[in-house]
Order: C-alpha cells, then structure tokens, then sequence
C-alpha cells in the first residue's frame, strides 16, 4: 500500500533565485489583469502555456521544466506508484482525450487531495519557470469550453505564496494552520514576512479563498508591514491592527514571530469577530497580553 | 486615574472612568493640533500622532479600490475610516475627521478597556471636536 506524502516540498527543478518572485509577480500580473470571467489560454509563444477557467489557473506548463505531473504524482507516494499502472492511464487518457488528473484520482491510485497538491507543484514550477524565463504572454485565447473542476484550479495569490514558501516551507506550513485557525467567515487572508529574495513582502501563505490582485495582495502586507514598523517607534509591543475603510470593509493585522498575518474582512462584523478572536486565542493561551503571544516586534 | 483629555474633549461620555486621552492631529505633519493639551497627554499622543503622514497616503487608493471591488463593495471610498492598534499594554485609535479634512482624532486608552465603549467615547469626542 503506498501513502501520499502531501506537505509541500520543495521542487528541485523550480529556479529559486533572489529576482523569482519579482518575475512571477509580473507574470501573474498578466492573469489579473484579465476580466473576471476569463476563460481560456494564456500564451507564450512556443516556450508554454497556462490555462484559465475563470481567471483561475488550471494547467501550466513551461519547455524548460524537468518534472512531468506523472513524475509528481509517483514521487509523492511512498513507495512511489508503479510507473506501468500510471503510464497506461496516460495512454488511455491520450486516447480518449481525458484529463489525467481525474483519471488517476478514478482508478483510486491518487486521492483528490494528493492530485491538487501535485498539480499545485506543475503548475507552479511551469509558472516560475516562464517566469525565470522572463517571458511575457502573446495572445490570450479565450474559449467556452469550460470543464474543469474548481477543486484542481488555483488563483494567482495560491501559485505566488507557494513559490514564496519554498523559502522556509516549515515556516510557511505553520503560517497555513495558524491562518487557517485565526480566519473568520467573510475573510480571507494571507501571511508574509521579509526576506532578502524580494524587496517587498514576501507571501508564504494564503487561505483558499484568497483571490485578490497579486499586486494588491503585495501592496497590503507592505503597508501593513510599515503600519508595525511606525507604531513600533511608540509602543513596541503592538502587535494587532484593524484599519477599516468604505461601508464596511476592514484589513486586520497581527504577528506572531518573524510572520505577520493580514485577513480581509469583507464586513465590519467579520472584523470585530477576527480581532476578538485573535484577542481571546492570545489570553487562552495563558498569557494576558498578545503581543506576547503574538511575539512583538520583528 | 489621569485626567488627561484636551479641554474641549473633557465631556465625552465615559471618557474618564476608561484612562481615555485623545486629541485632534495634522495627518499631513503629525502634529498634535490642540496647544491646550495638557503635557501628559501630549506625552502619551505624541508618538501616535507622529505615524499620520505614514499611515495615510502611503497605500495606493486604486488597490483600496480593487479589494472593495473583489469584496463585492462599493468602490470610491479609499480613506482609512479607523485604525485600532493593540498592544499588551494600551489601545490607540486613529480617526479623521469628516468634517475637518486633514485632521485625525488620535486617542490612547489602557488595553483592559473594551474596544467597544472606548469607540463609543471616541464618536462622542469626534462629535464635539467637529462643532456638533
């Protein structure tokens, strides 16, 4: 019986290097600037592509990458799925004209679970990869054929806290739980830190719901990176923000460690209870004061 | 207990038995506006006020904007209404002013005090320092 590892590892073949992330936030910026509905492929040239449904990103793939999804998949078993068993899937799928994603999930060899972490890694080496490339898009090509489920598709902010997180992916795995037991209904969030691989925030995590402009997303965590930095200068202890603007809608920061977190708040009642809830996790843990929980200062 | 409001803010509802000190602020120099401030509220204010020029401006208003647009809000609207900033030790508050542009209420209180009284001492100071 083989088991999924499903933990993000780190992808010897995504080209990690200090101006990636820059890249990749131009890249994507590409996919955000489409029209919400946007279904359809996203070329560049001969060296790759990346399929949209609704702006989100299916598949990905670039020229220069080493790993096949079907090399992902067997290696993220252990032992790893026997090559033939895989292989005539493939074969099957080529024929009929199938996704071999859904086909490996049927045949019960991979579960839904492992097959969205596989294809998260694809299509983020494909995308770091023409990225690295410094390669821009030619042509969108929209279609209508639509058909893929929403499960296995990812959005900008998924596919750039994923690269982001291969800096430290302990790290950003903590910050995925701790983002997952803090956030509220009406939310969404990400978390970040600083890193000398790129100049702003770096984004190692985000809730799935997470569907904001890259460059907005960006632009959040280095305001509320500053917002920290300037109340430090008085008390160096906060550790907890909540700015609202418009009707009703709220950002709502706080620390824990070298991680800061930022939640959406689509409403000022989801704001109040996230703010609460940061609060009372913070005294239930024993200590009265969050900043001690949350860490203080950077 | 410091008696520390500004003269004209001394009758918000509250604002006493909660250790509240708040006073008017230039969001553009952050300056403390009130020369009446007594010095220990200007020491407790200072510091908060001095953050305006860096919390205001600095965030891009058209990716305020695209939020409220994903968020299925309203967008226009792109000036911080409120910030909160919690420490283990106090809560400070930053409001401008609708009726003075420019202008910011900063106000510091004990963290003990509820978030909810200290905003409702806070729209009553708001209301006198606008003139209503």
């Amino acid at each position: 019986m083989s088991v999924e590892r499903e933990s993000s590892r780190v992808l010897p073949s995504i080209p990690v290097g200090p101006g990636l992330i820059a890249s990749v936030l131009r890249l994507l910026a590409f996919v955000d600037e489409l029209p919400p509905g946007a279904t359809g492929m996203l070329k560049f040239g001969e060296e790759g592509l990346i399929l949209l449904e609704s702006r989100k990103i299916c598949w990905a793939v670039a020229r220069s990458m080493r790993l096949r999804l079907t090399d992902i998949l067997r290696n993220q078993s252990t032992p790893p799925l026997p090559r033939e068993a895989v292989e005539e899937i493939y074969r099957r799928c080529k024929i009929d004209g199938k996704p071999i994603g859904e086909a490996l999930v049927m045949s019960g060899l991979v579960t839904e679970a492992g097959l969205r972490v596989a294809l998260f890694k694809h299509n983020g080496e494909a995308i770091a990869h023409l990225a690295g490339g410094g390669l821009s898009p030619d042509a969108f090509v929209s279609h209508s054929r639509t058909g893929y489920d929403p499960k296995f598709s990812f959005s900008p902010c998924e596919v750039l806290a994923m690269l982001g997180s291969l800096d430290d992916p302990a790290r950003a795995l903590a910050a995925q739980i701790e983002l997952g037991n803090a956030l509220v209904p009406d939310s969404f969030g990400a978390a970040f830190v600083r890193s000398d691989i790129t100049a702003g925030a770096l984004v190692i995590a985000v809730d799935r719901a997470c569907d904001l402009p890259v460059c907005d997303l960006v632009e959040v965590c280095n305001w509320t990176a500053g917002l920290f930095d300037v109340a430090h200068t008085f008390d160096r202890e906060a550790a907890l923000a909540r700015a609202t603007w418009g009707g009703h809608l709220a950002l709502v920061t706080w620390r824990a460690k070298d991680v800061a977190y930022v939640g959406v708040c689509a409403s000022r009642a989801a704001a109040a209870r996230l703010v609460s809830r940061l609060e009372s996790t913070a005294k239930s843990s024993g200590v009265i004061a969050a900043a001690a929980r949350y860490g203080g200062p950077a | 207990m410091i008696r520390a409001l500004s003269q004209p803010l001394a009758s918000g509802p509250g604002s006493n038995a909660l250790d509240l000190v708040c006073a008017s602020a230039s969001i553009k120099t952050g300056a403390l506006l009130d020369q009446s401030l007594p010095d220990h509220a200007r020491e407790r204010l200072e510091g908060l006020a001095a953050t305006l020029p860096d919390l205001f401006g600095t965030l891009d208003p058209t990716c305020l904007d695209r939020i409220a647009e994903r968020l299925g809000g309203e967008p226009g609207d792109t000036t911080f209404r409120e910030i909160l900033l919690l420490s283990d030790k106090s809560l400070h508050v930053i409001q401008p002013l609708a009726g003075r542009p420019g202008v910011a209420l900063v106000a510091e209180c004990p963290a003990t005090s509820s978030i909810g009284l200290v905003l409702s001492a806070i729209r009553a100071c708001v209301v006198d320092m606008e003139g209503g």
